[in-house]
């Protein structure tokens, strides 16, 4: 396979990415994204091993080994800072999930919110409440995830441009003149 | 001297024209390996080629 040919396919993989992405969101089945995104990276992995033509050699390797290891660094302080600042939500909440307690006056055995006959409005049963808003906050913690991710595709990118630029990628070459 | 390209020296010696490019200008610095190759290649020795500063 050539190397061109594995950027196309890397195009490919990357929409079905996406699609599947959107088809996780719009149906709310997390595990879709998680499972397409693992086989499109072993299916890129195993394309990459059957390039012909590709070009990688030591230069390339200390490359992509600087900007991964300066992105892991900076990744991991942000996301160790991200994380602090999650616990302390966590801390902060009740410690365990608690389940609506029944109403306290239950003397005379019946609930007297069940009360489809009669004049006046039945006693509203306590144990029915609107539905906590903790679900919609927890979320938006989909967003912050989302950032984190942005975040570490484009920290590995910069430092990838400045590694190579730093080890002469784009120099000029009088033999190209 | 050798007549010789980058492209070509970088396919001998099996890697990229821009590491040839890059240890040429000097900004990168090849592994004990690779200098070894070239010193061979030319068949002179890996002092004639590189030399050693130490950064202060």
């Amino acid at each position: 396979m050539k190397q061109n040919t594995f950027y196309i396919l890397a195009g490919i993989i990357g929409l079905i990415e996406v699609g599947a992405f959107w088809l996780s969101v719009r149906y709310m089945i997390p595990y879709l994204i998680t499972v397409v995104f693992i086989v499109g990276v072993v299916l890129l992995y195993l394309a990459w091993r059957r390039i012909s033509d590709r070009q990688v050699d030591e230069r390339v390797v200390l490359i992509n080994q600087k900007a991964g290891m300066a992105t892991f660094m900076v990744f991991w302080v942000i996301f160790f800072a991200i994380s602090l600042g999650s616990a302390v939500i966590g801390l902060g909440a009740p410690p365990l999930p608690h389940f609506p307690r029944p109403p306290a006056d239950i003397s005379g055995g019946i609930n007297k919110s069940l009360k489809p006959f009669g004049d006046g409005p039945g006693i509203l049963n306590e144990s029915i409440k609107p539905p906590d808003d903790g679900l919609i906050r927890l979320g938006h913690f989909g967003y912050l995830q989302l950032a984190l991710l942005f975040l570490m595709f484009f920290l590995y990118v910069g430092f990838r441009i400045y590694y190579a630029r730093k080890y002469g990628e784009w120099e000029n070459d009088e033999e190209q003149d | 001297m050798h007549d010789l390209t980058q492209d070509a020296l970088a396919h001998e010696l099996g890697v990229t024209r821009q590491t040839i490019l890059a240890i040429e200008k000097g900004k990168y610095d090849p592994s004990l390996d690779l200098a070894f190759k070239i010193a061979r290649y030319f068949k002179v020795s890996i002092e004639d080629v590189f030399t050693f500063e130490e950064i202060q």
